[in-house]
């Protein structure tokens, strides 16, 4: 006997009715169905009964991780499925013959159940237009799943012309080479019974041609160091693949379909849109309601189905429910999410379409060890139960338990959220709030986190290692001060060359500035972390501070208002030469040289030039400050220079008493319009200070002047501004006609 | 008829008369009551039928057409909001033209607009002389569409006053129009199937939202929106402007190449790709005046088929029309995008951008 083919489009119920009949007619010795074969021999893990959708996850473990992690999704109207599950109770012999996810040929594929036609769009593109539809969906809405009866021929026909003249690529030409070996070794085998191949139609009309002639024996199967795993899937998952990994969309939609028919389908998604659009207080009226339904039918007879399909629902709904104009197309008619600032009524179609469904796996299905090492650690340290848990950082055990949920927490896995915590290495913060929700998810999300490892500091550094080529410069230090968090020692080596790298070639100098506060926290501070003078974290301080006075030096701009950012950064150097000078290459002596060269730029904006002159005082430069004072007094820049300075070096300012006499000349020099103009940038600048400090500036403004009274009277006034103010202005005007009357 | 030749632009009735007349004729599908045709002979009017020698004449999403039919078969009227340019008009004509066989009972909204520009006035001469009688009645379009049963066309609504928009409630709900001037049967005007009511908003200028929810109950909305691919509308303007220098006398076709620049132009302007986004409509219809310009301009000035330096200086009339802020856009755009492009033609554009005013 020969193969009897089913070209399918995948997760399409008009395909899987046609491959329940055929295999309940045919009664065939084999079923072959593309899917992945290194799980043939675990096929009754798939029929444990489990509730749908779930999904075969698949990753390699090798080294050089050719696949990545791949899925192979299946829902109750999955024609696999279907083929699955029919084919086993007709007593049929039911194999996978497709390649593993892991293989080259899957390389950059992530659904397995894609269209592969989307690769091929020139076809597609060319037979909507012939049939006037919006896109591939509605094109075949309207030529199956609208007219599900003896589609046979009709898919038959579509696939080969899809098909036609297009050559496979590399990846698909593998595919299908090994999948007719299956085919032709099963037919063999088959002796005069009839065998069934299930595989998505675009494969078909090659896989015909490829089993006329060759050999007939059974082929063997790839190994890898990969593995497979049952997960539960949802159908927003099932919905959520873009681009060339997307599948049939609106799975929801279809499950109806083939659950109830296609009436049933139509009504039902017109009342989860209304329930939905009512839930959320949009008003849909019932004349909304008859109209939908008017347009639909009409759209329905317009287009020549039967029953209403899904796009005559959504179209006959998106004309009555929408009374404005839309801001982007109905996404059915087009391919792709729905962009920010759509309609509600578009939304919740959409979220109609899709639905909530989840899946659930049976108890007994087996799972990677991942899974159960990490439930029973989170018994034993009592952190699988509901509430908040508050951690000491301090106390060891404590500890172990925080590093655990940070683990948890990098892999994504749900239910583990921390509220309270320090941020970053600077974050002087040595207590968490964690608040645990235990849910359904959390195994599935463990099972797809075991592609990163077998054990948990395994998978979370891997986790964080995948998140390093792509990450930006704040990124990666986020991914460091991370991997302190989880006490993952191995992997710092990876994410420091990358942050040094990005380092070099970084132009913030406040992004700069925050990987340089962080990584200097963590080399000085973190014996709660174990990251105290760690060589690498140094390599890191080296760099960045080489880098920043780089950039520093070549800041160029006129009066400009204070960038508190920037200043940070200078903060940071102060302190990596103050506290790290081990590990730098850079002398002190040269970072003096620089801040004394950006102190006297006269192109350098104002408060780099304050917090250049800091530095170097800092650093133990004596600078004529009175000097340089005087030189930016000009009320334009005299509070951002002020501001530099102050951030910088407070201290020396506070312990030199100098600076506050001169700035008091300046300041009660200036006109009033002056000191207006200058006020705010001053404000800033003097918030550097606390209020106790405030207090012995204020000493020194009364000391100065020789005058008496208190000085923390002076920083709080007891009468209300407005009054001042008032008084102020009455004061001017008896000035002004003091001066008109020629009494002045 | 005979002289249609020398009208500017023919309705699309006249433009199109043959294919309509091959559509009536085998027509064998079901049609609404007062229709020319059915739903299916319309649609294939509209989207086109490469079987049946019948072309493609909008070419916005066939599923827009589809509702836009249906909805005219139902009791509400049909409202097509978008962007200025991007065929509102022509798609509100070509559906009036296959339901109706007729797409000039058109009504101009603006600021002016009154009430008797919509149902009726009075020839006041035979007013005077004989009275009120159907004889001194003037009909207006939706008057005729009414008692004709006919598609009656009502171009930017939303620039009309809001009270003379009100004044078509009761028209839309009631499907009468009283003349309370004439006596006897001839008192009352009764729609007769077939009439129904296709009204163009655009989105820039006073948008829907301030016409009342009772007018906008009324109509079932439908956004027409710029092209989304780049070949399509590539297509459409060298076709379109093709027929228009063709009717001004140059003798040559636009250069494709020359196209493409100005295509990706107008494209990259309207959506802000890797630029500022212009505040000016950059539609299609804008595309193919500025195509069409630039052919003129190299026809009569020199005698070739147009350059990007044409391109440049038509542009500047486009999209510099009433902003400061574009003007430095554009010319943001030719100095930095045009200038990392590929190809001959926009090497050339990029040179030619000391042409901008300013």
């Amino acid at each position: 006997m020969t193969a009897t083919f089913i070209g399918v489009r995948h997760h399409s119920p008009a395909c899987a009715r046609l491959v329940a009949e055929t295999i309940e007619r045919l009664k065939p010795a084999y079923v072959l169905i593309e899917g992945p074969a290194d799980v043939n021999d675990r096929l009754d893990e798939l029929l444990l009964g489990h509730e749908l959708p779930i999904a075969i996850f698949s990753y390699d473990g090798g080294a050089d991780h050719f696949g990545t992690a791949s899925w192979t999704p299946f829902c109750d109207y999955s024609p696999e499925w279907v083929a699955l599950t029919t084919g086993r109770a007709t007593g049929a012999d039911v194999r996978f013959i497709d390649l593993p996810a892991w293989h080259p040929a899957f390389a950059g594929r992530s659904n397995r159940y894609a269209d592969a036609e989307l690769r091929y769009a020139e076809v597609t593109e060319r037979l909507c237009r012939e049939f006037a539809a919006d896109n591939v969906d509605t094109l075949w809405d309207h030529l199956f799943e609208a007219d599900p009866d003896d589609i046979a021929d009709r898919l038959a026909q579509y696939f080969d012309l899809l098909r036609g003249s297009e050559a496979a690529d590399e990846g698909d030409t593998a595919r299908e080479e090994y999948m007719a070996r299956w085919v032709r070794a099963a037919v063999h085998h088959a002796g005069d019974r009839p065998a069934v191949v299930v595989t998505g139609g675009f494969h078909m009309p090659a896989l015909k041609a490829m089993t006329v002639t060759g050999d007939t024996d059974w082929p063997e199967i790839p190994r890898s160091s990969g593995a497979s795993y049952l997960v539960p899937y949802s159908h927003q998952r099932l919905d959520a693949f873009t681009g060339y990994q997307s599948g049939m969309p609106s799975p929801e939609y279809y499950h109806q379909v083939w659950t109830d028919g296609l009436a049933k389908a139509a009504d039902g998604l017109v009342e989860s849109v209304v329930d939905r659009l009512r839930r959320r207080k949009q008003p849909v009226s019932t004349a909304d309601l008859i109209a939908a339904r008017t347009l639909s039918a009409g759209l329905a007879r317009l287009r020549g189905h039967v029953h209403p399909a899904r796009t005559d629902v959504l179209d006959g709904l998106v004309s009555a429910l929408v009374s404005e104009d839309l801001t982007q197309p109905p996404p059915w008619t087009r391919r792709g999410p729905l962009l920010p600032g759509a309609h509600p009524a578009l939304v919740e179609m959409v979220a109609a379409l899709s639905g909530d469904r989840v899946g659930r796996l049976h108890p007994a299905t087996p799972a990677p060890p991942l899974v159960s090492a990490v439930l029973q650690e989170l018994q034993e340290l009592r952190l699988d139960r509901e509430g908040l848990v508050h951690l000491d950082l301090t106390d060891p055990a404590e500890m172990t338990r925080s590093r655990v949920l940070h683990r948890l927490r990098v892999l994504h896995i749900p239910g583990f959220v921390r509220q309270s915590g320090p941020s970053s290495g600077a974050d002087p913060v040595l207590d968490e709030r964690w608040q645990l929700t235990p849910c359904d998810e959390r195994v599935g999300a463990l099972i797809e986190a075991a592609a990163f490892g077998a054990t948990l500091g395994e998978a979370a550094g891997g986790a964080l290692q995948r998140r390093i080529p792509d990450a930006s410069m704040p990124a990666l230090a986020a991914i460091l001060f991370d991997a302190a968090l989880c006490g993952i020692s191995t992997m710092s080596d990876e994410v420091t060359t990358t942050l040094a790298r990005r380092v070099r070639g970084g132009s913030d100098v406040a992004a700069l500035g925050a990987v340089l506060a962080g990584v200097l926290g963590l080399w000085r501070h973190d014996r709660v972390f174990g990251t105290a003078r760690d060589p690498v974290l140094g390599t890191v301080i080296d760099v960045t501070v080489t880098r920043i006075l780089w950039l520093v030096e070549g800041l160029h701009s006129g009066p400009a208002p204070a960038d508190t950012e920037r200043l940070r950064a200078l903060v940071a150097v102060r302190d990596a030469v103050l506290h790290a000078d081990s590990v730098l290459s850079v002398e002190r002596g040269d970072v003096r040289g620089v801040a004394r060269r950006i102190a006297g730029d006269p192109e350098a904006p104002p408060d780099l030039r304050g917090g250049a002159l800091g530095l170097g005082w800092a650093l133990g430069e004596l600078p004529d400050v009175e000097r340089a004072v005087r030189g930016m007094a000009a009320p334009d820049t005299l509070g951002d220079w002020l501001s530099g300075l102050f951030a910088v070096a407070r201290e020396e300012v506070l312990t030199s008493g100098h600076v506050v006499g001169v700035l008091d000349e300046l300041v009660h020099a200036m006109t009033e319009d002056e000191f207006l103009v200058a006020l705010p940038a001053l404000r800033l600048a003097f918030a550097y200070f606390p209020p106790l400090e405030r207090e012995t500036i204020a000493e020194r403004v009364l000391a100065h002047r020789g005058a008496p009274g208190s000085a923390r009277s002076l920083l709080r006034t007891t009468v209300d501004p407005l009054v001042v103010a008032e008084a102020m202005a009455l004061d001017r005007r008896v000035d002004e006609l003091l001066v008109r009357e020629g009494l002045a | 008829m005979s002289d249609n030749t020398s009208l500017q632009r023919p309705p699309a009735e006249i433009r199109f008369a043959d294919e309509l007349k091959r559509l009536r004729a085998d027509d064998s599908g079901p049609r609404p009551p007062g229709w020319a045709m059915s739903l299916q002979a319309a649609r294939r009017f509209i989207v086109g039928d490469p079987a049946r020698d019948i072309s493609r004449k909008f070419v916005g999403d066939p599923s827009l057409v589809d509702r836009a039919l249906v909805t005219l078969a139902t009791s509400r009227g049909l409202m097509l909001v978008g962007e200025p340019g991007t065929a509102k008009s022509l798609l509100s004509e070509l559906i009036a033209a296959a339901v109706s066989g007729e797409s000039t009972l058109t009504i101009q909204g603006g600021a002016a607009t009154t009430e008797d520009q919509i149902k009726y006035s009075w020839n006041y001469a035979l007013l005077v002389a004989e009275g009120p009688s159907t004889r001194s009645l003037v009909p207006a379009p939706m008057l005729r569409g009414m008692a004709e049963g006919r598609i009656v066309r009502f171009e930017e609504i939303t620039r009309c006053p809001l009270e003379v928009q009100d004044s078509l409630l009761s028209l839309l709900s009631e499907r009468v129009v009283a003349i309370p001037e004439l006596t006897g049967p001839d008192g009352m005007v009764f729609a007769k199937a077939g009439f129904n009511v296709i009204a163009t908003a655009n989105t820039r200028d006073r948008g829907v939202n301030e016409m009342s929810a009772a007018l906008k109950r009324r109509f079932n909305f439908e956004t027409v929106f710029p092209i989304p691919d780049f070949q399509t509308e590539l297509s459409l303007v060298e076709q379109e402007a093709g027929k228009l220098l063709a009717q001004s006398g140059v003798g040559l076709p636009p250069r494709r190449d020359v196209l493409e620049v100005l295509v990706r132009t107008f494209r990259d302007l309207r959506d802000g790709n890797g630029s500022d986004r212009l505040s000016t409509v950059m539609s299609t219809a804008e595309a193919v005046s500025v195509a069409h310009a630039v052919g003129l301009r190299g026809w009569f000035l020199r005698g070739e088929e147009g350059t990007p330096a044409d391109v440049v200086e038509c542009l500047a009339g486009t999209a510099a029309k009433d902003n400061a802020d574009d003007l430095a856009r554009l010319r943001r755009y030719l100095e930095q995008h045009a200038s990392r492009r590929k190809g001959e033609q926009w090497q050339a554009l990029h040179q030619a951008r000391h042409l901008l005013p300013g």
